[in-house]
C-alpha cells in the first residue's frame, strides 16, 4: 500500500483485485512456453529437450537439468523473461531437462535405486545420446534443484564420470542444518512407516500443507504482496503462476520417500556416511566432477549452510555462491540465470571440440 | 504518529507499520509454536492416525468392491504395476540393445581402423619388397660382373692344371 493514496483509490484497487482472484487467473496462465520435445520417456519421467535459441552463435555444452519429484518442472520455465530454461538456451546452451512425471499408486514400491540407477542414468545417457548426434558434444554438464540435486549428487558419487561438472541449486546435503524441516522430520515426531503404510505414496495435499506450515505467515505474505504491487506491470501475471506451480505438487513414490527421508533426514547418511544404495554405499568423497553451489539467502527450505556441506564431503573442488531470495522465488529472479551464464561461460567449451580433441 | 503535510495522521503509513509489528511477533509466536515438542507430538500421532485411518478406509472399500464382484483399486493398482513393471523390462531392454550398438559401432570403427593398418602394411610390405628386389637386382648385377671375373680366373687355373 503506497503512502498518502486517497481512499478512492484503494476501493478501486480491492475492486481490482476481487475480479482478478474471481477469473481464478492460477488456472488461466500459461507457464511452461518454451518449445521443446520430448526425447525420452522412462515410465512417467520424461527428457524433455530445449534447442539454443538460433541467435545464440555459439553453442555451449549442453546442460542436463534434474528437477525435484514434488513439484512441477515449470518453475524453471514459468513465464517468458522469467525463466531459467529461456535465458540458457539464449545463450547457446542446449538444455535436456528431467521431469519426474506424476507417480500414481502403482509406483508406490518404486525404490530410489529404480529412480537413481534406472530412471536417472537412463536419462541423462539418453540425454548424451541425443546432444551427441545433434550437437556432436561428448560431454554434458548437469544441474539439480532441490531434491532433484541430492539424487543428482548422489549419483555423480556414484558413477564420476557421468558429468563433466556439477551444479547444485537449493540441493539439501547436511540434512539437519535444513532448520525448521530437521527438527520435524525426526523418528520421534514423524511417523515415517506409518504414513508410508497407509497412504502408499506420500500425498502431494500433504506436501503442500506441510510446506505452507513450515511458514505460516508465509500465506499472509503472499496476499499482503498482491496487494502492494497490483498495479505493477507484471506483476499479476507472476503473482498467478506462482499460485499455479505452489499448488501443483505431485506424490512422491513411497518406497522411495521412506528410504529418502529415513537415510537422509532421520540419518543424515547421505552427509555422514553410511548409506548404502543398490548394495553400495554412497561416499560423495568419490565424486570427481568440479561443483557449483548456489543457495538462497531467505531459503527456509533448504538454508545456505545445509546446502554449502557438500563443501565438506565432496572429493572435487566446490564452488559456493549465495543469491537473494527463497527456496522458489530465486528460481524466477534474475540473479539465478545470470550465476549460470556465468558457470557456462567459464567452462566454455564449444559443442563437439572435446569430440574434435578427442 | 505519521502526519501528513495537511495534519491529518498517514493512516496507511500506520497501518503498514503496525502490520509490520503484527507479523513480526506472529512469526516469533509461530516460531514458539511449531518447534514445541507437544505440537509436533500432536501432528505425529495426527498423521498417523489420519494415514491409518485411510488405509484402513481403502482396504475396506476394496473388500466392499470384492464382495461386489468389482475390481477394487488394489486390482487396478496390480495390473498398472505390471505394465510399469513390463515397461522397466523394455527400458533395460532398450538399454541392452543401446549398448549392443555402441559395442557395433567401436567394432565397426576397430574394423575400420585396422583395414586401414591393413592396408597401409601391405603397401608398405610392398614397398620393402620393391626395395629389395632393387637390392637385389642392384647385387645380382654386381655379382654378374664379379662371376665373370672369377669364373675366368678358375678357368685358367684349370687350363693350367690340364697343361701341367
Amino acid at each position: 500500500m503506497s503512502s498518502g493514496q486517497p481512499w478512492g483509490h484503494n476501493l478501486e484497487k480491492m475492486d481490482g483485485i476481487a475480479r482478478f482472484l474471481a477469473a481464478d487467473p492460477a488456472a488461466t496462465v500459461q507457464t511452461g512456453q518454451t518449445s521443446h520435445a520430448i526425447i525420452h520417456r522412462d515410465r512417467k519421467a520424461v527428457v524433455r529437450y530445449f534447442a539454443p535459441a538460433a541467435h545464440s552463435g555459439q553453442i555451449h555444452t549442453p546442460m542436463f537439468i534434474s528437477m525435484p519429484l514434488i513439484n512441477t518442472w515449470t518453475i524453471f520455465d514459468l513465464l517468458p523473461g522469467r525463466s531459467v530454461i529461456e535465458a540458457l538456451t539464449g545463450a547457446g546452451v542446449p538444455v535436456y531437462l528431467l521431469d519426474w512425471g506424476r507417480p500414481g499408486p502403482e509406483d508406490a514400491t518404486t525404490t530410489l535405486e529404480l529412480l537413481i540407477d534406472g530412471t536417472l542414468r537412463r536419462c541423462l545417457d539418453r540425454a548424451k545420446r541425443h546432444a551427441k548426434a545433434l550437437h556432436g558434444a561428448s560431454e554434458m554438464d548437469a544441474l539439480g534443484y532441490c531434491v532433484g540435486g541430492t539424487y543428482l549428487c548422489t549419483f555423480m558419487a556414484r558413477y564420476p564420470d557421468a558429468a563433466r561438472r556439477m551444479a547444485l541449486l537449493c540441493t539439501p546435503i547436511d540434512f539437519h542444518a535444513s532448520g525448521r524441516l530437521s527438527c520435524w522430520a525426526t523418528p520421534k515426531n514423524f511417523p515415517l512407516q506409518e504414513i508410508v503404510a497407509g497412504h502408499g505414496n506420500f500425498p502431494a495435499d500433504m506436501m503442500r500443507q506441510s510446506f505452507s506450515w513450515l511458514r505460516p505467515m508465509g500465506q499472509l505474505s503472499k496476499w499482503k504482496g498482491l496487494w502492494d504491487r497490483f498495479d505493477q506491470p507484471g506483476f499479476r501475471e507472476l503473482w498467478a503462476a506462482m499460485e499455479q506451480w505452489n499448488s501443483d505438487n505431485t506424490d512422491f513414490c513411497g518406497a522411495a520417500y521412506q528410504e529418502y527421508v529415513q537415510r537422509c533426514y532421520f540419518d543424515n547418511a547421505l552427509y555422514r556416511g553410511g548409506w548404502k544404495l543398490a548394495g553400495r554405499e554412497v561416499r560423495l568423497s568419490e565424486g570427481r566432477a568440479p561443483v557449483l553451489v548456489l543457495a538462497a539467502a531467505d531459503d527456509h527450505i533448504v538454508p545456505p549452510r545445509a546446502a554449502f556441506a557438500l563443501k565438506d564431503v565432496w572429493g572435487a573442488p566446490v564452488q559456493t555462491r549465495q543469491l537473494k531470495g527463497g527456496h522458489v522465488a530465486v528460481c524466477v529472479g534474475k540473479e539465478l540465470p545470470a550465476a549460470l551464464l556465468e558457470w557456462v561461460r567459464a567452462g566454455a567449451q564449444p559443442a563437439g571440440q572435446a569430440e574434435k580433441q578427442a | 504518529m505519521a502526519e501528513q503535510q495537511n495534519g491529518f495522521p498517514d493512516f496507511e503509513k500506520v497501518s503498514n507499520d503496525f502490520y509490520k509489528q503484527w507479523e513480526s511477533s506472529m512469526t516469533r509466536w509461530w516460531d514458539q509454536v511449531l518447534e514445541s515438542p507437544a505440537f509436533l507430538d500432536g501432528m505425529g500421532k495426527n498423521a498417523a492416525g489420519y494415514a491409518k485411518a485411510r488405509g484402513a478406509w481403502q482396504k475396506q472399500m476394496d473388500e466392499m468392491a470384492d464382495k461386489m464382484h468389482l475390481p477394487g483399486k488394489a486390482d487396478l493398482v496390480r495390473l498398472a504395476r505390471i505394465c510399469t513393471m513390463l515397461e522397466e523390462r523394455l527400458l533395460q531392454q532398450e538399454d541392452r540393445i543401446l549398448e549392443l550398438n555402441d559395442r557395433m559401432v567401436g567394432l565397426e570403427k576397430e574394423l575400420i581402423h585396422s583395414r586401414i593398418e591393413a592396408a597401409e602394411a601391405r603397401l608398405e610390405q610392398r614397398e620393402q619388397a620393391g626395395r629389395m628386389e632393387k637390392l637385389l637386382k642392384q647385387l645380382l648385377n654386381n655379382t654378374g660382373a664379379g662371376t665373370g671375373a672369377g669364373t675366368g680366373a678358375a678357368d685358367g687355373k684349370r687350363r693350367r692344371a690340364e697343361g701341367a
